[in-house]
């Protein structure tokens, strides 16, 4: 029994209660020689917890510095001690502890530092905890905390999704898939900025109001559907392939400035144009006339001065009799 | 409130029936999004209308949907956290029946801005309980009725839990030890 009556009513408990009341509580006698263990102690402290095991064995005092034995902790920090188990997981633990009247036994009182570690490390259960301890409520909070900031994190990547997503949106014409205008001038800019050599392209379709007007705005659609596959397929992926308007279109060929390869490349997208597409069973043709304008040939690299001089070639193109590119120079 | 309902209406509804089914409630719903973020806010009753537009879709009564729904949060493997989280309010059943007043409250901690009904356990006999659950959800008090059937079985408690009039839940407890409780460790498996 221990019986503790420094002042008011004399207090007697014995080791059930104890435990009880403080299941990480260290009893020991004045060497500092264990006594009893409370059971949650016991359990941190696994094969090491018999009685007679010496409170320096156990474990390894951080604060106050300098001390070892039990009696130093109390003389220096009676309130507030830390120690760290020598046995198993290097786990943290703040203390209190006091002498007890009579036969100078000492009870110390414990807790742990990370309360998350110890709990994962020992797969500690509420029994484990006395019921007055706010050890569930910090865990609770730790856990809700976390699934609040999972949610969070997750929102701010569903966000960024939708935010690249509508960019895109923003930036392609629907029905062909390819770029827009606005594209188109965001890369302009870029290019023009970067002082980077390119070819412009302005396309247009021949004969494509023919289309609409004898066979009707399904065959239009379709044919633009088709060019823009062609597109696709003769442009690299660091090119850029826009639909600028009914039937116009804008392609800009990065990194390329020598009109032989321009030339090479208007000439395959004309030839594949040209070929007879096929609307319900019935033998679509339009043509493409081209005007090429290249980033060197302009003596300040400016997107509206390139935009009109690749207009002039187109109407070259056009009048020299439609289905060809023509190079300004 | 409405967020973390409508979020688990969809969760439930996707996982039970099906992308498609999701697809046609939201459209009959008129919602252009078919996505509802648990940490943004959305009016207030929406949670109330989306459950009675899925329970004309499912062909369900609406109050069996939102207790499947409360089944739904606290048995769903994927979803966890929530059955961790109601345990951690006692070891038995019991406890964890009178921690439910306190609930609101822990909740709060979490999210402040959170809106969460107001609980008040009354106990009426031995091993009987009255759970009056006040909120402007007229799911809530299904759900709460679904989570604690779902709660019974994981304390291994064999109960009797209805609605009873207006926004109250009787529960009986007939053998607080029925079954084995599913394990319950404070900190979580997997950090």
């Amino acid at each position: 029994m221990l019986s503790a009556a420094p002042t008011g009513p004399g207090l007697e408990l014995d080791g059930a209660t104890l435990a009880r009341f403080m299941p990480m509580h260290l009893l020991t006698d004045a060497e500092g020689r264990a006594l009893s263990f409370g059971p949650t102690l016991a359990r941190v402290l696994h094969g090491a917890a018999v009685p007679g095991a010496r409170f320096e064995d156990l474990f390894e005092v951080r604060a106050p510095g300098g001390a070892v034995s039990v009696a130093e902790v109390l003389e220096r920090m009676p309130n507030r001690f830390r120690l760290v188990l020598r046995h198993g997981a290097r786990v943290g633990l703040r203390g209190l502890g006091q002498p007890l009247p009579g036969a100078g036994r000492i009870l110390l009182n414990l807790t742990f530092v990370d309360l998350i570690t110890a709990a994962r490390e020992y797969g500690l259960t509420d029994a484990d905890f006395a019921a007055t301890e706010l050890a569930t409520e910090v865990l609770f909070l730790a856990e809700a905390n976390a699934a609040v900031t999972r949610e969070l994190k997750g929102l701010t990547l569903r966000l960024e999704g939708a935010r690249i997503a509508a960019e895109e949106e923003a930036m392609t014409d629907p029905l062909t898939g390819l770029r827009n205008r606005r594209a188109v001038d965001l890369v302009l800019d870029r290019l023009c900025a970067a002082q980077s050599k390119f070819g412009l392209m302005h396309m247009d379709l021949d004969y494509f109001k023919a289309v609409n007007d004898s066979l009707g705005h399904a065959a239009g659609d379709f044919v633009l559907e088709n060019v823009g596959r062609i597109l696709r397929e003769q442009l690299r992926i660091e090119d850029c392939a826009a639909r600028i308007g009914g039937d116009e279109f804008v392609l800009i060929v990065t990194g390329r400035s020598e009109p032989a390869t321009l030339m090479a490349i208007a000439n395959r997208i004309i030839a594949r144009v040209g070929e007879p597409m096929l609307f319900d069973g019935r033998e679509v043709r339009v043509s493409a006339s081209i005007g090429i304008v290249r980033s060197v040939n302009c003596p300040t690299v400016e997107a509206a001065q390139l935009f009109t001089e690749a207009d002039r070639a187109l109407y070259a193109a056009k009048h020299a009799g439609r289905g060809r590119a023509v190079l300004a120079d | 409130m409405d967020a973390l309902l409508l979020r688990s209406v969809q969760n439930y509804v996707l996982d039970t029936f099906g992308q498609a089914r999701w697809h046609e409630i939201c459209a009959a719903a008129g919602q252009p999004v078919q996505t509802f973020e648990p940490m943004l806010r959305y009016p207030s009753g929406l949670a109330d209308r989306i459950a009675d537009i899925a329970a004309e879709v499912l062909g369900r009564p609406v109050e069996a949907i939102w207790e499947d729904i409360g089944t739904y949060l606290v048995t769903n493997p994927d979803r966890e956290g929530v059955r961790r989280l109601l345990r951690f309010g006692g070891v038995s059943f019991s406890d964890f029946l009178h921690s439910l007043e306190e609930l609101p409250g822990r909740a709060r901690l979490a999210l402040p801005d959170l809106d969460p009904p107001e609980i008040l356990l009354t106990e009426v006999g031995p091993d009987r309980y009255e759970l009056r659950c006040r909120s402007p959800l007229k799911g809530m008090q299904r759900v709460l009725t679904g989570m604690l059937t779902a709660m019974a079985d994981d304390y291994g408690a064999l109960c009797l839990i209805e609605p009873g009039a207006e926004d109250c839940i009787l529960i009986t407890v007939l053998d607080s030890r029925y079954a084995e409780a599913r394990a319950f460790e404070l900190a979580r498996p997997d950090p």
